[in-house]
């Protein structure tokens, strides 16, 4: 894989993994109560906002790695996220890997990767 | 618990593929694509870039308010049951084919998600299932 296409596949892991990661610790703040006062304690701290930048950088490196592969390349190579995040939540936010849920992920995954494969 | 993730999944799907089926619209019926003023105001003069917006908002908020109780590994990964709506779709809306490939990809995406569905009910978490589906009102 040549080193820009490379380069930009894993920024668009590192940014989609932390983006949700930060969407994530918003979203489950215990503290935050419900209904509006729920969203407004998220507005106000900085979680929400980081989710919300890497979406647009996201954005901006998804644009930038399709002008260098295929659409279904793309897709295809985008499946490692999923992988990417059920690690990283379970290394973050300690959630349980059961055989189950790793099967369901794994199978997920898969058929994305499949989806994009065959263009 | 078990009715707020399917119906807060099911919601998700419903935003996400009218967010793409609008994106395509929108695509198809301002072209030539062109970096001009003129296809800026062909894509924001017809109704479907405003589906688009509607469904990216929808999906922001039903994924906030699944978050709070949905584990993000699991359900990053069911998110994408969008694939599967948007790839049956695109054969009746915009007449793609449906290849091999794109069929046992998407019957694997169906699978995975029954699994995570069996081990949600499996661990069956002590939470009220009271949670807000589509944000603020």
């Amino acid at each position: 894989m040549p080193p820009p296409i490379l380069a930009l596949w894993l920024a668009n892991v590192l940014v989609d993994t932390t983006g949700q990661l930060a969407f994530k610790a918003a979203a489950g703040a215990p503290e935050a109560g419900d209904g509006l006062a729920r969203w407004r304690h998220m507005a106000s701290r900085p979680w929400l906002w980081l989710g919300v930048g890497c979406y647009v950088v996201e954005f901006l490196l998804w644009i930038a790695f399709l002008s260098l592969v295929p659409l279904s390349k793309g897709v295809l190579l985008g499946s490692i996220n999923i992988v990417a995040i059920m690690l990283a939540g379970r290394w973050l936010f300690g959630e349980k890997l059961t055989r189950l849920r790793v099967a369901g992920i794994l199978l997920v995954s898969l058929g994305v990767a499949i989806v994009g494969a065959g263009g | 618990m078990r009715r707020f993730y399917v119906a807060g999944f099911l919601l998700l799907m419903a935003f996400d593929t009218l967010a793409q089926v609008s994106f395509k619209f929108a695509g198809t019926h301002a072209l030539p694509v062109s970096a001009s003023l003129a296809w800026l105001l062909r894509v924001f003069g017809q109704p479907w870039v405003y589906g688009a917006v509607i469904g990216y908002l929808g999906a922001f908020f039903t994924w906030m308010s699944l978050l709070k109780h949905a584990p993000i590994g699991p359900a990053f990964a069911a998110s994408h049951l969008e694939v599967v709506s948007v790839m049956l779709l695109s054969v009746w809306l915009f007449h793609e084919p449906l290849s091999l490939s794109r069929v046992l990809g998407a019957v694997a995406i169906v699978a995975g998600i029954v699994c995570l569905g069996l081990a949600e009910s499996d661990s069956a978490p002590g939470v009220p299932a009271t949670g807000r589906i589509a944000g603020p009102r």
